[in-house]
């Protein structure tokens, strides 16, 4: 997992995000690369890298400063001794393993801000219900601690599992990158079915809160009129309340492949401009759903 | 409403136009000192600031409704040599072409000057009685040095006054002064010698009067004769109603808006002339203002448009008075800045809150001119309206740097830890940079800057400098042999205490030379108390005496060091105190491998107790050193961690440091992080400077921090910010100041200063145009470590 504190998109006010390690899907335009194993992972940021030798030389397993190279992947075990000595931060953990008391005492620290702003905490990820006896755990204490809760998830998942969990929460975010099952596997690895069985899962939550639906927006996979029109229809249909913000494709997770040493190959992805966000939005709120912006 | 003609007119003038030296004030200053003397010197400087204002050219510039210069240039820079003289004798040939704060001056005037008015001062200088007075010893660690400076209280004028408009200056005149001097002086006997004295006080308060009455009239007869020849209707009716405004401001109180507004900018100016001081505050603006603008509105004779034109040509006035100061001063003050602090928001004295139609239009007079005067700045209580808090952080997000944000409970808390009463306490403005300050009150807010980082220094070099070799400091022993924490702190401890001591030496002779000669009959006007006690500032006239302040700078850089031998030499044990002192004596070089773990270890702004408790330890024992000794009229010191930019002239005297900094870069300002090094969050940041206990540091104390605009470019971006001010007030903190320029903005300007003339940036504790600092300035703000993570 890992903890992000002064989040400000994803929910209201200024929130800690809870990166929750594990994900079922394999979006090919993912940003968060880290996120996809429930491992302990470490990154080398080459840019940052000053190759002053210091991680190097407390590598129990003698990787050198190219982690990516070699078999350095392999044999590293993420005991983190790089990244404490590493001056130019270009060695960084980015999933660790935390005790779930820690995580709350990481929240606690910034209960100040949230108060001031409306925020409060986010699950995310990876994917936010990888972990459910974690996420029951944390949801459970914060929410008794009078936290705002929000939740953001791909969508795949086991609905009864953790439906005490989503019960507690103010806000869900929940992705719907494609309506045709076959094109969603092509791109995600998993087929659409099971995640639009789990929006309509949605509406029959106890107690009431904000739902929205969000697309990323991916030039060339999903932006079609079509398909954001069926998307938009599916969820007037199921959860005739909820809205739906629409994120544009970016490749800011770039840097996370380099320093994972995986490929990257998302060349064939393009950002839709403003214009064509624009229209999309429109088209949404056309067929009856109002969007949302985080910004 | 866009900035009208008349106002970007102006306002191109000010930003394109490099300022002028004059020597009118001075010229007047010596001959009127020629003639008085062998009289008492309190009554001199008020014959002399009567004789300057009879003198003084006036001159009224194009365009202008709210009148007024101290000289015979728009943008002037006049001189004091009463205060100190003999760094300007150095200097002024350099002055058209030095790299920081140049001023055009020309041979002929450089001439006279030499001539006609450095001779009289010779030996006569608050400066050269400092020199005098002083012993070598002081001298050799608090003079010059960047490890204790005080000269801003013997080499220029003091200011660091509030104005009173509120119970003196607004409801009384100067007609109203006069008349209220000459009341009480009837009913004292010249026979008695304590009574004596006061009636020299009086009469010095009538000459000062009738100086700026004399004022108000000789810009009177000069607008009607300018009417007289003015072939344009609309510009001659606007001289004559500036001649018709002059007729009765000062002498009379302001009855319309526009009468406040002149009247206002006329004391600003006699407190320019008086003494061209470092801060001369206008204090709680929108509270002595909207009575005016009410009235007005209600009885039809002004909009807000027509009230914030005249506000904005107020600023601009503000800002067209250049300070004179040396090199070595610019270095500290950068970007011709003096502090002219305009406060508003807050609550009122019955705790209600505070804010009204003048305090937005504050705002937006700043955001529209762009000016690096006023130094604005607002109090932020606990309820302040959602409204003010969108106008005051859609002006940060405009990257200008204003305002300065106060929280104002620690505000109050300052105050009331000074003993003031709740009711002064409640009242309070800035002043300077980031003074909590009241208009009751007599105090030197920024007197000795202390650095953290040359005790360090002395500590780990056995008294001596690391750059020059010599002994300034206490003897220690070889660094190389000590053998705890503790140790190394005591040492500290030590060699920081020598300079504390010193800094009082310093500071009690400039008291003492100041009682003798720098009576300040002016700013004894403006303060209600030496009015009615009969006795001058110097003279302890004022109803509030506060110690002076001593400015702490390098806190961060001082407590990363500590933390660096504390982890790897004590605790982590990869290192010794030999090859770490081996190290900063070889400036890093060929230690590039220990300077990385020194670069690894805890760094204060990231919210880890490890470095920030080190941090508020050095802080409180910093409060308890200083706090122990009492000034000249028995009032003990006071601390703050202010910032100045003196970060960058304190950094350049000092070796490489253990955590890493190479010899002569800047060290940091107030409890800000040291530049770069807070990696984490912008909370984080914040929670680890609220962590210094600052409601102790009654001269206040700064934070600087770079957010990416991108934080502040959307309205809920904004209210995120509004809630992080509003967090870090509640942890305690009291001021902190934004940078939302991106670099790339910035290295375009350093590339093309041409099209960026009036880009204003935070520099620290005020802004400034950034086309106005060194190369060396603006690098060093464009390296601040900008908050970028969402």
């Amino acid at each position: 997992m890992q903890i992000q504190p002064f989040s400000v998109n994803d929910g209201e006010g200024i929130r800690t995000n809870i990166f929750m390690a594990g994900c079922p899907l394999r979006c090919r335009w993912c940003s968060n690369p880290e996120g996809f194993r429930q491992e302990e992972v470490v990154g080398w940021y080459s840019r940052r890298c000053i190759g002053c030798g210091a991680c190097v030389s407390v590598c129990p397993e003698g990787i050198g400063t190219d982690m990516n190279s070699g078999n350095g992947r392999e044999l590293c075990t993420a005991c983190g001794a790089c990244v404490s000595v590493c001056p130019e931060k270009a060695r960084t953990r980015m999933v660790t393993l935390m005790d779930a008391d820690e995580v709350i005492r990481e929240i606690h620290r910034y209960r100040l801000f949230f108060s001031y702003s409306g925020g409060g905490v986010t699950f995310s990820g990876g994917e936010a219900t990888s972990q459910p006896e974690l996420l029951e755990y944390l949801s459970r204490e914060l929410y008794d601690m009078g936290y705002s809760l929000t939740l953001e998830s791909c969508g795949y998942f086991d609905f009864d599992s953790v439906r005490p969990a989503l019960e507690r929460m103010d806000l869900i975010f929940m992705d719907l990158k494609h309506m045709d099952p076959e094109v969603h596997r092509e791109f995600t690895g998993v087929s659409n079915e099971k995640i639009l069985r789990n929006i309509a899962g949605l509406g029959t939550l106890a107690g009431s809160r904000d739902i929205v639906i969000r697309i990323p927006v991916i030039g060339g996979v999903n932006n079609s009129e079509d398909n954001i029109k069926a998307s938009a229809d599916y969820v007037k249909s199921v959860l005739p309340e909820a809205k739906m913000e629409l994120l544009p494709y970016h490749r800011l997770g770039q840097v996370k492949y380099e320093a994972l040493g995986l490929p990257f190959g998302q060349e064939g992805f393009y950002t839709p401009d403003k214009e064509e966000m624009n229209r999309l939005k429109a088209l949404v709120r056309e067929q009856g759903i109002k969007t949302a912006d985080y910004r | 409403m866009a900035i009208t003609e008349r106002v970007e007119k102006i306002r191109q003038n000010y930003v394109n136009t490099k300022p002028h030296i004059s020597y009118e004030r001075a010229w007047s200053w010596t001959k009127s000192f020629q003639r008085t003397e062998g009289q008492p010197h309190l009554i001199r400087t008020a014959q002399a600031f009567y004789d300057t204002c009879c003198e003084l050219s006036v001159n009224i510039w194009e365009g202008e409704l709210i009148v007024g210069t101290s000289g015979e240039y728009r943008k002037c820079a006049i001189l004091t040599p009463e205060f100190g003289w003999l760094w300007i004798n150095d200097e002024i040939d350099t002055f058209p072409e030095r790299g920081q704060d140049p001023y055009d001056v020309t041979p002929e005037q450089t001439e006279f000057i030499r001539k006609n008015i450095f001779p009289y001062w010779k030996g006569k200088s608050v400066e050269e009685a400092f020199l005098a007075r002083t012993s070598e010893a002081t001298k050799k660690i608090g003079v010059d040095t960047g490890f204790l400076d005080t000269d801003s209280k013997w080499r220029n004028g003091i200011g660091e006054i509030s104005a009173d408009y509120i119970d003196v200056l607004l409801p009384k005149g100067y007609g109203g002064i006069r008349a209220e001097a000459e009341e009480y002086m009837s009913k004292l006997d010249e026979a008695k010698p304590e009574e004596k004295a006061k009636i020299d006080f009086y009469r010095s308060m009538v000459l000062i009067a009738d100086a700026m009455i004399t004022l108000g009239r000789r810009y009177s007869a000069k607008a009607a004769e300018m009417a007289e020849a003015e072939t344009d209707p609309a510009r001659k009716k606007e001289l004559e109603e500036i001649s018709q405004i002059c007729s009765r401001i000062p002498e009379q109180p302001p009855q319309t808006f526009r009468e406040a507004i002149q009247f206002v900018w006329f004391v600003q100016l006699g407190g320019i002339i008086a003494e061209n001081p470092l801060a001369w505050n206008p204090g709680r603006f929108d509270q002595y203002m909207y009575p005016y603008y009410k009235k007005d509105e209600e009885a039809g004779i002004i909009d807000y448009d027509t009230a914030l034109e005249l506000v904005e040509c107020l600023w601009l006035k503000y800002s067209e008075w250049a300070w004179t100061i040396s090199k070595n001063t610019a270095s500290f003050f950068a970007g011709y800045t003096n502090f002219e602090n305009l406060t508003v928001g807050g609550t009122k004295v019955d705790g209600s809150d505070a804010t009204n139609t003048i305090s937005y239009m504050a705002i937006q007079a700043t955001r529209e001119c762009m000016t690096h005067q006023p130094t604005l700045s607002c109090r932020i209580h606990p309820d302040c309206p959602p409204e003010f808090m969108e106008a005051v952080t859609e002006l940060v997000s405009t990257g200008c740097g204003f305002p300065a944000i106060h929280g104002d409970r620690t505000g109050y808390q300052m105050l009331s830890n000074l003993g003031y009463k709740p009711e002064d306490a409640r009242d309070w403005n800035n002043c300077g940079c980031v003074v909590p300050h009241s208009r009751k009150t007599f105090e030197w807010t920024s007197a000795a800057s202390i650095s953290f980082a040359a005790a360090l220094e002395f500590a780990l070099n056995q008294g001596r400098s690391r750059l020059s070799g010599e002994q300034v400091s206490l003897p220690e022993k070889d660094p190389k042999t000590f053998a705890s924490m503790e140790e190394i702190v005591e040492a500290w401890k030590k060699q920081f205490r020598y300079l504390v001591r010193h800094g009082v030496i310093s500071l009690v002779t400039a008291q003492e030379i100041h009682r003798e000669i720098g009576h300040r009959p002016f700013m004894s006007a403006c303060n209600e108390y030496c009015m009615k006690n009969g006795r001058d500032l110097v003279d302890g006239g004022a109803k509030y005496n506060i110690g002076p302040v001593f400015t702490g700078v390098g806190l961060s850089v001082t407590a990363n060091s500590l933390a660096v031998i504390r982890k790897l030499v004590f605790e982590d044990k990869v290192t010794t105190m030999a090859e770490i002192i081996d190290a900063i004596d070889n400036n890093w070089e060929g230690y590039e491998q220990l300077r990385e773990l020194a670069l690894a270890c805890p760094k204060y702004g990231n919210d880890d107790n490890y470095v920030d408790s080190i941090a508020r330890d050095l802080a409180d024992f910093f409060y308890e050193e200083v706090t122990q000794y009492d000034d000249l009229y028995g009032n003990h010191f006071v601390t703050a961690f202010m910032g100045i930019s003196n970060y960058l002239p304190t950094g350049k005297v000092l070796g490489a440091t253990p955590e890493g900094r190479h010899a002569k870069d800047p060290i940091n300002e107030g409890v800000s992080p040291y530049t770069g090094s807070d990696t984490s969050t912008c909370l984080a940041a914040l929670r680890s400077a609220a962590k210094m206990n600052h409601d102790i540091h009654s001269g206040g104390t700064l934070l600087n921090l770079r957010l990416n605009h991108d934080l502040v470019a959307t309205r809920r971006g904004r209210a995120n910010l509004g809630a992080m001010l509003q967090s870090y007030f509640a942890l305690g903190g009291f001021h902190v100041q934004f940078n939302t320029i991106s670099n790339e903005v910035l290295a375009d300007a350093q590339k093309h200063p041409e099209k960026y003339r009036s880009l204003l940036v935070r520099v620290a504790g005020y802004s400034a145009q950034f086309t106005n600092l060194s190369t060396e300035m603006q690098n060093s703000i464009m390296a601040r470590n900008a908050h970028t993570e969402f």
